[in-house]
């Protein structure tokens, strides 16, 4: 990788013509990756972590998820669908999945392969983690790729924490495609296509964290997906199955906030929400809480049912789900379903597909590499900062002032974009004057502070 | 690079504002994050003994080329005993303090383990100056 090239690249996109440069977005960004520029969002590659939040604010439905072309499915003889139980979630209780699946393979898609069946074995990677790192005592599940990229950028202290193993789609589309390729099938030939609940998700597979191989084809909005699906269920003839054999109650709630917990033994915790997940990671840092065991988060509120391609309401979608748990565990008990079929047995193969050597942390707060720098520019940036009226207007293109003092010092931004310290005449400076007071500081502050500059 | 805060007591809630935009600071310089974790924690403690024990203070914070300084200075009751006091477990802390989840009697020792200098000046019934320091090479 060249320097000064992106680390990776994003699904998440703007839409120029729609997008008004409100700033709505830019003021929600965890990472304060949006600027705006010429009027519009632009989004830094670098700092951006795929987490979906300024589409989830985007007033104008400027910001949007780049999906594969649907006929690319048409390329593979074998065409696997692999659905997430976030996307069964949507659909009201009186479908039954067999009904869902026969749209799917209407659709066009040969073989469905639900991507909680993989959990069993997820289990079993997350365990050999922990055990093999004693000398940590907070684990940070590792199946929100936004949360991952978030700890790396935000928190880089805390990227041994993170377990270090891949996504669960990655391992199930490694599982489908060996399975379909023993029963004489070329790999060439074999599509594996994942239905996202979210923009973060596309990242991990196109953007690989690990820089390892994936098997996933190629990805298709949930939302999208949904649409056709919806269209085509009242006449469904209800009797596709999937290849792999029944997931068990537990296996359908582990997308959710709290779904990881009844796998693990010990403490746990389960955080959702970009808000909670910022401060609990906060607190980690500074040791300031005490959690030993397993952190489970999720930058989406309620799990994958609140991401961005989610259709429906998060909480009536993980009722939904909670449903069909409850249903599938009846039918356990009563050994209508039986979840014992496949083997579920840990290769040493998949474990080499599936564990990250390392997650590296890139901080985006760092100013130079080199310290003296760093510390001239932080210096710098502190007294712009008290220079700029910290009213957080936005006006300059930054989220907030302390953001405009950044770029001042990287060079992205002149101090004469703010219009508090760049007034022109009597009449902007009473006016400005009239909404803030004290605020706008005299002509004198901003003469010593440009000769700082 | 220098930063003033003030320490109200009994607000609990509200500590660790100084740690945090002193952390902020060190990360923008790239310091190690070993590092900024031992500032921060120590920090952190020596502000919840101030807010816990004193009727108010001030932290100051000064940040150069080698190494951090940080100097919490209460009006309070002072340190009767300071062998005792740094000793892990030993706490004067009201039933109320502990009740809030403080006053464990770990605050002085961990702020001797995370940090590579430690000063405490104290008079009873005049107050406690705690000047802490950190190198961060």
């Amino acid at each position: 990788m060249a320097s000064g090239e992106p680390y990776f690249r994003h699904s998440l996109k703007v839409n120029d013509y729609l997008c008004k440069g409100c700033t709505t977005c830019m003021r929600a960004c965890p990472t304060g990756a949006i600027r705006i520029r010429n009027g519009k969002a632009v989004v830094s590659d670098n700092k951006c972590v795929d987490c979906g939040e300024c589409m989830q604010v985007c007033p104008h439905k400027a910001i949007y998820i780049k999906q594969d072309d649907f006929g690319r499915l048409f390329n593979y003889r074998y065409r696997v669908c692999l659905v997430p139980t976030t996307f069964i979630g949507q659909f009201e209780e009186k479908y039954n999945t067999k009904a869902i699946y026969s749209c799917l393979k209407r659709l066009g898609f040969t073989h469905i392969y639900e991507v909680e069946h993989e959990m069993s074995r997820m289990v079993q990677l997350y365990n050999m983690y922990m055990d093999d790192h004693p000398e940590l005592t907070t684990f940070i599940s590792p199946y929100c790729p936004a949360v991952t990229r978030l700890i790396q950028v935000r928190f880089p202290s805390l990227v041994d924490n993170v377990i270090h193993v891949r996504a669960p789609l990655e391992l199930a589309s490694r599982v489908i495609t060996k399975r379909l390729m023993d029963e004489g099938a070329s790999r060439p030939s074999i599509g594996v296509f994942y239905v996202t609940p979210c923009a973060a998700k596309i990242a991990a597979v196109k953007y690989p964290v690990s820089g390892k191989e994936t098997y996933v084809s190629g990805v298709i909005n949930m939302d999208f997906l949904y649409n056709k699906v919806l269209l085509m269920l009242h006449d469904s003839d209800k009797n596709a199955q999937p290849i792999n054999h029944a997931l068990t109650s537990r296996d359908v709630l582990w997308s959710l906030s709290g779904g990881e917990a009844p796998h693990f033994r010990g403490a746990h915790y389960a955080v959702d929400g970009l808000k909670n997940v910022l401060d609990f990671l906060e607190k980690l840092e500074d040791d300031a809480v005490d959690a030993p065991g397993l952190v489970e988060m999720r930058m989406c509120d309620q799990g994958c049912v609140g991401g961005v391609l989610s259709i429906n309401n998060r909480f009536v979608a993980r009722k939904r789900l909670e449903y069909r748990a409850r249903l599938f565990e009846r039918l356990e008990r009563s050994k209508l379903r039986d979840t014992s079929g496949d083997d579920k047995t840990l290769t040493q193969e998949m474990i080499d597909v599936m564990t990250i050597p390392e997650i590296k942390p890139r901080s985006i707060f760092k100013l130079n590499d080199n310290f003296a720098e760093a510390f001239k520019m932080a210096e710098r940036m502190k007294k712009i900062e008290k220079a700029l009226p910290g009213v957080n207007c936005s006006a300059c293109g930054a989220p907030s002032c302390a953001a405009l003092a950044e770029d001042i010092v990287r060079g992205d931004a002149g101090i004469d974009t703010c219009i508090f310290i760049n007034r022109h005449s009597q009449a902007s400076e009473d006016a400005i004057r009239s909404i803030w007071g004290d605020r706008v500081k005299t002509k004198e502050i901003n003469k010593n502070n440009q000769e700082n500059n | 690079m220098h930063y003033t805060f003030n320490i109200e007591r009994g607000n609990f809630t509200d500590a660790g504002q100084a740690s945090s935009s002193v952390k902020r600071t060190l990360k923008q310089l790239g310091v190690d994050p070993a590092n900024i974790k031992r500032t921060v924690v120590a920090l952190f403690e020596a502000e919840i003994n101030a807010v816990a024990h004193a009727y108010g203070g001030t932290i100051d914070v000064e940040i150069d080329g080698e190494k951090i300084v940080m100097v919490v200075a209460d009006e309070g009751p002072g340190i009767p005993n300071l062998d005792l006091a740094m000793q892990e477990g030993w706490s004067t802390a009201s039933a109320k303090v502990r009740e809030m989840g403080y006053g464990a009697g770990m605050g002085l020792p961990n702020i001797k383990k995370n940090t590579d200098d430690l000063k405490i000046d104290t008079q009873v019934g005049v107050g406690t100056t705690v000047t802490m320091t950190v190198y961060l090479t």
